[in-house]
């Protein structure tokens, strides 16, 4: 504490320097902190959880899965017939969807992607809004009363609500694209979801979309729908463990029941992985090729910068010598001075980068899988001061380390 | 660490050789020299430049260590200790006045005369009222808050000064004191410098060049090639 006041005073000796070197360490703690936060979510989804296991239930042999619509009643049993099978917990369909909202002229802004699903299943099945804070977990079940109750009824997530330039309450009418054609359907929106995860999802009753196909044969002289026999794209199924898991996968994969086409049953985290092999390279390039290139140029500018100050300062350390202080009370000095600044440089990253991206930007866009948006986590809130700090503490190693060998009788005798 | 009686002496320095390796060359600098410093005594060494003064005077405030020899400073051999050793030893026993000064711009009197006081256990009141009390005894009470920067040449040295006796060392070493001063203000230092000497009864040794300083002094020794070879009392 006694060298605090030295510390600082000798951090501002040089403002421009320390100025920029603080500068240079807030960008690129900057750049750490938001690739760190993509990884973070994505490392979240697909770290198997110990409890509460969510299984996946796709097509086997086929990407993109599509399974008949049949499959859900016995798969929300889990397959289960005899005495002693284990049953999942709770389950949830999810239909895919693509709409547009201007069928002649569609761009990514006015294409809306959707789940048909159970309303009451948003709340206990999707991972991240089973457990929201107070306020927003009451207005989800709210919008999810209302979509019950209204078949029609949409809740669209942050994006397509800005981008669609629409509100609660409005109607909108969307044209199936791709493997969607024919199917166009009319919506009120009733809700939307909380920022962050969902940003770019829609979730409408499933009920309404069955429905649809069936009308879709009724209007084309009996022709169904090419997706009308397969529109059940996956089956969320919960378990209490891995255990259950492991039975429940085995139960549903020897099931005859689901051979033409067959299922593979995996955990959601691993089914996520499946997803995001395609962005593998991508991903590991930014674990670890640019988050360690961004930490690297930290430790060389903070390296350089204290490596300047320790060489302009060999005189005044020789003094600090000569008045009594010991090597290691000046590395602590020098180390200290590096600790300063790195680690308020970290500090401001962080809660800058919190601020604007999370409350200013609304999230980083980045799509990716099933993700468009990520939100900066409040752990990055100590990333900041610990990437700075640490990073500032290895780059000043030597310079410390120099100073501290600094030998007064050398120095004075040049001096002189 | 070795004690030995002091007889009065409180410098006793015997056959120090002090040599530098540059290379394949060995740079002999002292040749076994031999001293002893009584108690309170001011003492000069003069010499031309490269007669070792500046290193005798190094090896005397524990900077650096002989080649050879023994030196004793109080009761205790310095010349065998470790550079942490020394260290804390260099807090309590020596006060060093530099030529230039060698304050720490960024802090100001106060806190440049305090420096050697952190590494004492000492409360910050303690230290205040030390720091103050000296900064009084130099003549620098109104310009405790001053930078080094805001000072003039003989104010810089009285705060070197301050620093050097703040902990109440037992021996004093300056290095050409008044070399960087005009006439009148290395005047102003060599004054205060018996003045100290006579009050607090601090043994001085001081290397110079000034003939006008070396007149100040009770004993004045020249080396010449690392040898002493005059003493003239004063």
């Amino acid at each position: 504490m006694k060298y605090l006041k030295l510390i600082f005073r000798n951090v501002g000796r040089n403002r421009l320097r320390s100025l920029l070197t603080v500068l240079v360490t807030v960008v690129l703690v900057f750049v750490v902190t938001l690739v760190w936060s993509v990884l973070w979510l994505l490392d979240q989804v697909t770290t198997e959880k110990s409890q509460n296991f969510s299984a996946m239930v796709t097509e086997r042999w086929a990407i993109p899965s599509r399974l008949p619509f049949s499959y859900a009643d016995p798969l929300s049993r889990g397959a289960a017939h005899k005495p002693g099978d284990i049953q999942p917990l709770d389950s949830m369909t999810w239909q895919f969807y693509g709409g547009t909202l201007d069928a002649k002229n569609f761009t990514r802004e006015n294409i809306i992607f959707g789940i048909a699903c159970e309303p009451e299943k948003l709340a206990t099945m999707m991972d991240g809004l089973n457990d929201l804070p107070a306020e927003q977990e009451s207005q989800l079940h709210e919008d999810i009363a209302q979509l019950k109750a209204n078949r029609q009824g949409i809740i669209l997530g942050h994006n397509h609500l800005d981008a669609t330039n629409k509100r609660i309450g409005e109607r909108l009418k969307l044209t199936g694209i791709g493997n969607f054609k024919g199917l166009d359907l009319e919506f009120e929106i009733v809700g939307t979801f909380p920022a962050g995860r969902y940003d770019t999802l829609a979730a409408f009753n499933r009920d309404y979309y069955n429905n649809e196909l069936d009308a879709y044969a009724a209007r084309n002289n009996g022709r169904k729908h090419p997706l009308a026999e397969r529109s059940l794209n996956l089956m969320v199924l919960k378990v209490p463990d891995r255990a259950a898991f492991t039975r429940l996968a085995s139960q549903i994969e020897s099931s005859p029941e689901f051979s033409n086409p067959a299922v593979k049953c995996e955990t959601m985290a691993s089914g996520i992985s499946s997803m995001l092999e395609s962005f593998r390279d991508l991903i590991w390039g930014m674990r670890w090729l640019l988050a360690p290139a961004c930490l690297v140029t930290i430790l060389l500018v903070i390296a350089n910068a204290i490596s300047i100050s320790v060489r302009e300062r060999r005189l005044e350390l020789a003094v600090l010598k000569v008045l009594g202080f010991r090597p290691y009370q000046l590395l602590i000095l020098v180390l200290g001075e590096s600790l300063l600044l790195g680690s308020v440089a970290g500090l401001i990253s962080a809660g800058l980068t919190y601020g604007i991206i999370n409350w200013g930007l609304g999230g980083i866009s980045f799509p990716i899988g099933f993700f468009d948006r990520f939100m900066i986590p409040t752990a990055a809130l100590w990333w900041g001061p610990a990437i700075g700090g640490l990073a500032s503490l290895l780059g000043s190693f030597l310079p410390a380390w120099s100073a501290r060998g600094v030998k007064a009788a050398n120095v004075f005798s040049k001096v002189a | 660490m070795d004690t030995a009686p002091q007889d009065g002496k409180i410098v006793r320095i015997h056959g120090v050789h002090k040599f530098f390796q540059r290379g394949s060359e060995r740079l002999d600098v002292l040749n076994g020299v031999t001293l002893d410093v009584p108690e309170g005594e001011f003492l000069g060494l003069m010499g031309p430049s490269g007669s070792g003064k500046t290193t005798l005077l190094n090896l005397i405030a524990g900077l650096d260590t002989p080649s050879q020899g023994e030196i004793w400073v109080g009761d205790q051999l310095i010349s065998t200790m470790t550079e942490g050793q020394l260290a804390s030893w260099r807090t309590r026993n020596i006060g060093f006045i530099f030529q230039f000064y060698h304050l720490l711009p960024v802090l100001t009197a106060y806190e440049n005369v305090e420096l050697p006081l952190l590494l004492l256990p000492l409360s910050a009141a303690q230290r205040k009222q030390q720091v103050t009390t000296i900064l009084e005894l130099v003549g620098l009470a109104d310009r405790m808050y001053h930078r080094p920067g805001q000072l003039s040449g003989g104010q810089q040295q009285r705060v070197g000064i301050a620093r050097a006796i703040v902990t109440d060392p037992t021996a004093i070493m300056a290095d050409e004191p008044t070399g960087d001063l005009d006439a009148r203000a290395a005047e102003e230092i060599l004054n205060l410098l018996c003045m100290l000497r006579e009050s607090l009864h601090k043994t001085i040794i001081m290397v110079t060049h000034d003939p006008r300083a070396a007149q100040r002094t009770h004993r004045l020794l020249h080396l010449e090639k690392g040898l002493l070879v005059e003493q003239v009392n004063a």
